[in-house]
């Protein structure tokens, strides 16, 4: 493994309770982020990765696995680089008489940062006129703001963000997206989990994704992406029991649906309208099908929705064990699972 | 020092303190209006009158304990109907008793400073003891609850520190409180004794007598801070120690005591920690064991016996450091979700 800003191999980690006996939360995961990436983390809920953000940042023990962060062993060496980390884990909670001023003002005073350093951060992240309003206020949104705020307090090399647009309207959304953008500019490496996986998309360099408590793929977010392209064209004809026999015919894969066909395993779509146009049949719509990284997700994760069942969390399917009716072998589609 | 500074103004500003403060002086308030109006200073006449009570009063003590003697020499005596003599005469002896009347117990409506600041400094230090432990017990317990000591980890990632430190700053904070409150206490009454009652024979006898509950009044507090502290850091909860407390009091004090009682075991008071609370404030504690003249069948047993306040410190001692390492070693080694 090359050397990075996080670096995580073999992680694991059970939780015992009375109650609900033994969960394995993470099973021997592994994560790597070097300096300058914008890292998405992704899983489905329940699929670790609190855990593994909380084992990486010295408030859960790990049962077994190597970690480290800015070179540092965690969590024995963690205090050495604590200063350099930014983090916020899940829904931050904070101490609802407190002001927002005062909440950041007593972290600034703990951390030895300059209390000045507060208005800068609140003002950053948009609640410069809500400062000093109580956090019980506040909207979660605003308390997800104000837990940005208190992960860059610290001006921090390395930024952990656990679910940060949490809350957020579209507005708050596209500012965390930017802000992000220009901590990334500025040389900040970021760690990102979150759901949304279209900000992922738009803001993630590099994408680590977890189910069951192992990592399933990971790599930049192009080359997984461009793992899952199957070159699929969706095709629009008047005829579509004709178009199907052409297309079949000329020993292409074609998958039949109410109003359109998918055809698979073409590289250049202009073979699809020249295979129907020389027979008459003329085409209404020939649009590429690109993955996203939605589809990658679900597909690697085993958790698209199906009608009439409803999902339980962190219902995905083990690496290798097909559940939808497409018999998807995710060991084999993984860029590097 | 950052890190004490954040903690003392986190404390310090908390909501249920400031609560308990201001309940505080509301109830030094109160005391000491009613007592301002319920005295007057003495007239020269009534402390005149007062001191011939007194005096008569030893008179008479001097005279029982006199006849007494006569009795027990065979001597001629004058002997009252009812009158009773104890075997032993030394216990009517004027000076081997506690303290003799003096003109202060026959005052009437005069508030008497050597006569009342024993019972108000009790009553001082069982509200402090009460907000040590309600205080200890809310500001970990909150902390813990609502997620600030999981911020404050990811700033300062050393547990073991930033609870010793938490505990440390509690500990300065409650006997700050403690000595100012106690002290304003004890001047304000002494002023009030000045100008509208009566101060009464004050000597060095009776200032040490008094520094010395004060002294083991604010250790108590401590202890009690302590204990809150320690058991809500294990339960993650102010609720823990207060559930633990009344669980505690229900179940050994009320309950152990009946079924102790019931098969008549020696000297239950010993088990119960309640008689070492009281004989670390009171200095010493007597109890009288209805199990230990049993087998007498004839002559005088004493059944009585003895709790000082060295091995009540020991046993509280024991006790807060028995609550205090488990807390802290379970803190150490907890997974924070």
């Amino acid at each position: 493994m090359t050397s990075g800003v996080i670096e995580i191999e073999g992680l694991r980690k059970t939780f015992h309770s009375l109650r609900r006996g033994r969960r394995v939360a993470v099973d021997g995961f592994d994560l790597l982020v070097e300096a300058g990436q914008v890292h998405g983390f992704l899983g489905p809920n329940g699929s670790g990765k609190t855990t593994t953000l909380r084992a990486l940042l010295g408030l859960v023990r790990a049962d077994d696995g190597r970690m480290r962060v800015l070179g540092a062993n965690a969590p024995e060496q963690l205090p050495q680089v604590a200063g350099r980390v930014g983090a916020i884990v899940e829904s931050p909670q904070f101490y609802g008489n407190f002001t927002g001023y005062r909440t950041l003002r007593l972290l600034a005073l703990a951390g030895g940062v300059p209390v000045a350093r507060v208005d800068e951060v609140l003002a950053q992240v948009g609640l410069a006129d809500r400062g000093d309003e109580r956090v019980k206020g506040y909207s979660l949104g605003m308390k997800q703001r104000l837990a940005v705020a208190s992960a860059l307090l610290k001006r921090p090399e390395l930024l952990i963000l656990d679910e940060p647009a949490n809350g957020l309207d579209p507005a708050g959304i596209r500012e965390m997206r930017d802000l992000v953008r220009s901590l990334a500019a500025n040389g900040v490496t970021v760690l990102i989990s979150s759901h949304i996986l279209a900000e992922i998309q738009l803001i993630c360099d590099h994408v680590t994704i977890i189910s069951r408590g192992r990592r399933v793929t990971a790599g930049p977010v192009v080359e997984v992406l461009a793992g899952f392209d199957h070159n699929e064209h969706l095709v629009r004809v008047d005829d579509l029991d004709r178009a199907e026999e052409l297309l079949l015919a000329a020993g292409l894969t074609v998958t039949g649906h109410a109003d359109h066909l998918v055809v698979s395993g073409v590289p250049d779509p202009t073979t699809v309208s020249r295979t129907l146009g020389e027979q008459g049949v003329w085409v209404r719509e020939l649009t590429p099908l690109r993955p996203d990284l939605e589809s990658v997700f679900l597909e690697l994760t085993g958790t698209p929705a199906h009608p009439g069942v409803p999902r339980q969390v962190d219902g995905s399917t083990p690496p290798g064990q097909p559940t939808t009716d497409q018999e998807i072998d995710l060991g084999m589609r993984g860029v590097d699972a | 020092m950052n890190l004490i500074r954040a903690e003392v103004e986190r404390l310090s500003a908390r909501r249920f303190v400031q609560l308990m403060i201001v309940l505080l002086m509301l109830a030094f308030g109160v005391t000491a209006a009613t007592t301002l109006a319920g005295s007057h200073q003495p007239t020269a006449v009534e402390l005149a009158a007062a001191q011939r009570q007194a005096t008569a009063n030893i008179r008479g003590m001097e005279l029982e304990h006199a006849r007494c003697l006569a009795r027990e020499r065979g001597e001629p005596f004058r002997d009252d109907p009812g009158l009773y003599l104890p075997s032993d005469c030394s216990e009517l002896d004027p000076a081997l008793q506690d303290r003799l009347p003096v003109a202060a117990d026959y005052l009437t409506g005069v508030f008497t400073f050597t006569r009342q600041a024993e019972p108000l400094l009790y009553f001082l230090v069982a509200y402090l003891v009460l907000f040590g432990f309600l205080v200890g017990a809310s500001y970990i317990g909150a902390d813990l609850n609502s997620g600030g000591v999981v911020n404050l980890l990811l700033w300062r990632p050393r547990r073991l520190t930033v609870l010793g430190t938490k505990l440390g700053t509690l500990l300065g904070t409650v006997l700050t409180v403690s000595v100012l409150a106690s002290l304003a206490y004890l001047v304000t009454f002494w002023v009030i004794a000045q100008i509208a009652g009566y101060p009464g024979p004050t000597n060095a006898a009776f200032w040490a007598e008094l520094g010395a509950i004060w002294g083991r009044g604010l250790t108590l507090v401590l202890l009690a801070a302590a204990i809150g502290f320690a058991i809500a850091t294990m339960g993650r909860h102010t609720a823990a120690a207060l559930g633990a407390v009344a669980a505690y009091l229900v179940v050994w004090e009320l309950g152990g005591r009946i079924v102790l009682q019931i098969l008549e075991v020696a000297r239950p008071d010993q088990l119960m920690l309640a008689s070492y609370v009281g004989a670390w404030l009171a200095g010493e504690v007597r109890f009288w064991d209805s199990t230990a003249c049993r087998t007498v069948t004839s002559g005088y047993c004493d059944g009585s016996y003895t709790l000082t306040w060295q091995p009540a410190l020991v046993v509280l001692l024991l006790l807060t450091a028995g609550l205090a390492a488990s807390a802290f070693a379970l803190f150490r080694r907890r997974d924070l979700l």
